[in-house]
């Protein structure tokens, strides 16, 4: 490895023309880091790897790699390995070939890139493939020959666009994990390009949010899922994601269809909020919000209810074994410390 | 007990099935037969016929010149031919000829496709100016080239070669240069062809996997050398094919240039058999002339086939 991998974007602009793809983008990689890019399709996560790997140029700012300035460097110099989301295999070479390219470039000596294209092979379970050319693999093994061509080199930076997104349910679950293991065997810093939360979530040990051309959030899976900085990140993370109420909040309770509920904050006065909790944080209980029950999404060990408060839609998690039926209704609240407050004009977090 | 009953049940009900289709794909096979009757019966007409009757010729004396002499010879056609100088001669004109032609269209070809790959703009009005040649008759290709490019003085080839300091050339009348000209207005005339379709070729290649090659560290001669020739090499193969097919059987340009001149020295094997049959008026050798050609065709691109095959 010839670098420890660290990384740090400042303020990377890239127009496409009149359009910006990103609006200056700031975050720091630590070495050793599995970082995520998470954002809805279009929001300049895929633009932004492209940049750190050097196959597209930003239009202002400074890309950083172990403190050396890259931003002029060719992707050649850049000692970056990487996953494409098409996978990007040399059609015409055999698995074994394609794995062993990177290092052929790099003149190494034939016997020892046989053992290293073996073991990489190994590591992602292909290497009783090595003869076949890459449109006699089903989708999944196509993935692994990418991702052994990528891990072969050990580069110091392992890049993944969406990687996992051309599988199917089952084998995303089985190789997200695995890739996780992969990495933390390697130690090497990863970044790794998703619009799937959940895969952000298991994934990654930091992870920033773009919003159309922005980061509005860097911090871990935990933090951000705990603080969500906006109400676009809000309703972005979590499965079903936060519930985000319009409400009026009155000397530290906040009003949502007549009903008064505590928050943590104690600040005097009367203003317009959105109010956000997450569907896993509303309890039935005695005297509480009155909501009807329109629909039941039963997921086997838990439930998603979708309720209607006075015209007003949430979706509540129920994981115990009472659910009420379709058509009753319940009454529900939620504790203090689990209530969000945004400001509807400038969407960010009070 | 249960498994044997569906068994033979699937068996019985798909018996009738295959039949039916059999009788289909039979009826399908007649009418296909049908429609290409005609077309098969103009094809033995046209080619196969004059074929067998080249043959048949080239096993008779038959010249026009002293017919007194006609008749029947058997083989001695083709042991005159074996020791004609001049039939080795116009051998090796005629590979030397196509040899250098189709590797110049091919190299040529490619480059120019590769340059225009990268063009952002003018790629249509590029690919249009680049066809007309192709459009030309090779007639007419030869007719320009010998009044407007290689006329002493007022060509514009020979107004380059003077104003490069070279001085004015016999373009046609030299042995050397004449072959050279030959050889340029073929290229000319045909490069257009191999870039046409090795550029829609290189058009069709993925671009993600020129992206990782650079991440793999490929130098751009290594991404060329490594990636883009060898995906590019089954047009490579049929653009050579074609065009030695072509250049083994050139005729009309060469014609209108040289006329096979000055004395034999762009006299392809093609050409001599013309002159032999037509000008000499000795068809019977003549005949025998084309057959050997069509031998060495044969022979060449048996050659090419089995290369494309290999690996
Ligand atoms: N070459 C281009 N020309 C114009 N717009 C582009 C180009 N490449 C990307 N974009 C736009 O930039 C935005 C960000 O793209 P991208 O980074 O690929 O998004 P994603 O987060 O889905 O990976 C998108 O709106 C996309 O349409
Ligand atoms: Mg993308």
């Amino acid at each position: 490895m010839s670098g420890q991998g660290q990384v740090s974007f400042r303020n990377i602009v890239k127009m496409h023309g009149e359009f910006a793809a990103l609006k200056g983008v700031n975050f720091e990689i630590k070495p050793g880091e599995f970082f995520a890019l998470l954002g809805p399709s279009g929001s300049g996560k895929s633009t932004t790897l492209r940049i750190l790997a050097g196959l597209d140029a930003p239009t202002a700012g400074r890309v950083l790699i172990d403190d050396k300035d890259v931003t002029s460097t060719d992707a050649r110099d850049r000692d970056i390995a990487m996953v494409f989301q098409s996978y990007a295999l040399y059609p015409h070479m055999t698995v074994a070939e394609n794995i062993a390219f990177p290092l052929e470039m790099a003149r190494l000596p034939k016997a020892e890139i046989a053992s290293a294209v073996h073991e990489a092979a190994r590591k992602v379970k292909i290497d009783h493939l090595l003869d076949r050319k890459p449109g006699q693999l089903s989708g999944g093994q196509q993935q692994r020959c990418a991702l052994a061509r990528a891990i072969v080199r050990k580069a110091r930076l392992f890049l993944l666009d969406e990687p996992l997104s051309n599988l199917d349910a089952k084998l995303r679950l089985e190789t997200r994990a695995e890739l996780k293991k992969l990495q933390r065997s390697l130690g090497v810093t990863a970044v790794y390009v998703t619009h799937d939360q959940e895969e952000a979530m298991t994934l990654a040990d930091r992870m920033a949010v773009f919003m159309s051309g922005e980061i509005q959030q860097i911090g871990t899976p935990a933090e951000v899922f705990a603080r969500p900085n906006s109400i676009d990140i809000a309703g972005f993370i979590g499965n079903p994601p936060m519930n985000l109420v319009p409400a009026r909040y009155v000397d530290g309770d906040v009003i949502i269809a007549g009903h008064r509920l505590k928050t943590t904050t104690t600040t005097a006065g009367e203003r317009d909020v959105v109010v956000g909790f997450r569907p896993g944080a509303l309890r039935m209980t005695e005297g509480g919000l009155g909501a009807r029950v329109d629909l039941i999404e039963d997921l086997g060990d838990t439930a998603v209810l979708d309720l209607d408060c006075a015209g007003i839609m949430i979706r509540m998690r129920v994981s115990d074994g009472n659910i009420p039926g379709e058509g009753e209704t319940i009454s529900i609240t939620t504790r203090p410390q689990d209530i969000h407050l945004f400001d509807p004009t400038t969407r960010m977090r009070l | 007990m249960a498994t044997t009953v569906v068994t033979s049940a699937g068996i019985a009900s798909e018996a009738p099935r295959s039949d039916f289709g059999r009788i289909l794909a039979q009826r399908e096979r007649r009418f296909a037969a049908a429609l290409l009757a005609p077309a098969f019966l103009a094809l033995l007409a046209t080619t196969t016929f004059p074929l067998l009757f080249l043959v048949y010729t080239s096993a008779f004396r038959m010249d026009l010149a002293m017919p007194f002499t006609n008749g029947f010879v058997g083989f001695e056609n083709y042991q005159v031919l074996l020791s004609d100088e001049r039939f080795w001669t116009s051998l090796l004109v005629s590979l030397v000829y196509t040899g250098s032609t189709v590797a110049l269209q091919v190299i040529i070809g490619l480059a120019l496709a590769l340059l225009v790959i990268d063009m952002k703009r003018g790629q249509g009005w590029f690919r249009v100016i680049a066809i007309l040649p192709v459009v030309l008759s090779p007639a007419v290709v030869g007719m320009i080239w010998r009044t407007f490019m290689l006329a002493p003085e007022f060509g514009i080839v020979d107004f380059l070669a003077i104003n490069a300091g070279l001085g004015s050339k016999n373009w046609l009348g030299d042995p050397t240069l004449a072959m050279v000209s030959v050889i340029a207005i073929h290229t000319w005339q045909w490069t257009p062809f191999a870039f046409m379709v090795l550029l829609a070729s290189l058009a069709s290649l993925p671009e993600d996997i020129y992206e990782a090659a650079r991440l793999d560290r490929a130098s751009a001669w290594q991404r060329f050398r490594r990636i883009t020739l060898p995906l590019l090499r089954p047009a490579i193969v049929m653009v050579v094919i074609m065009r030695t097919m072509v250049a083994l059987t050139a005729f009309a340009a060469i014609f209108t240039v040289t006329a096979g001149g000055p004395g034999t020295a762009t006299e392809i094997l093609n050409l001599y058999a013309y002159r032999k049959s037509f000008t000499e008026l000795s068809i019977g050798y003549g005949a025998a002339l084309a057959v050997a050609l069509l031998i060495v065709t044969i022979i060449i691109s048996g050659i090419l086939f089995a290369l494309r095959r290999a690996k």
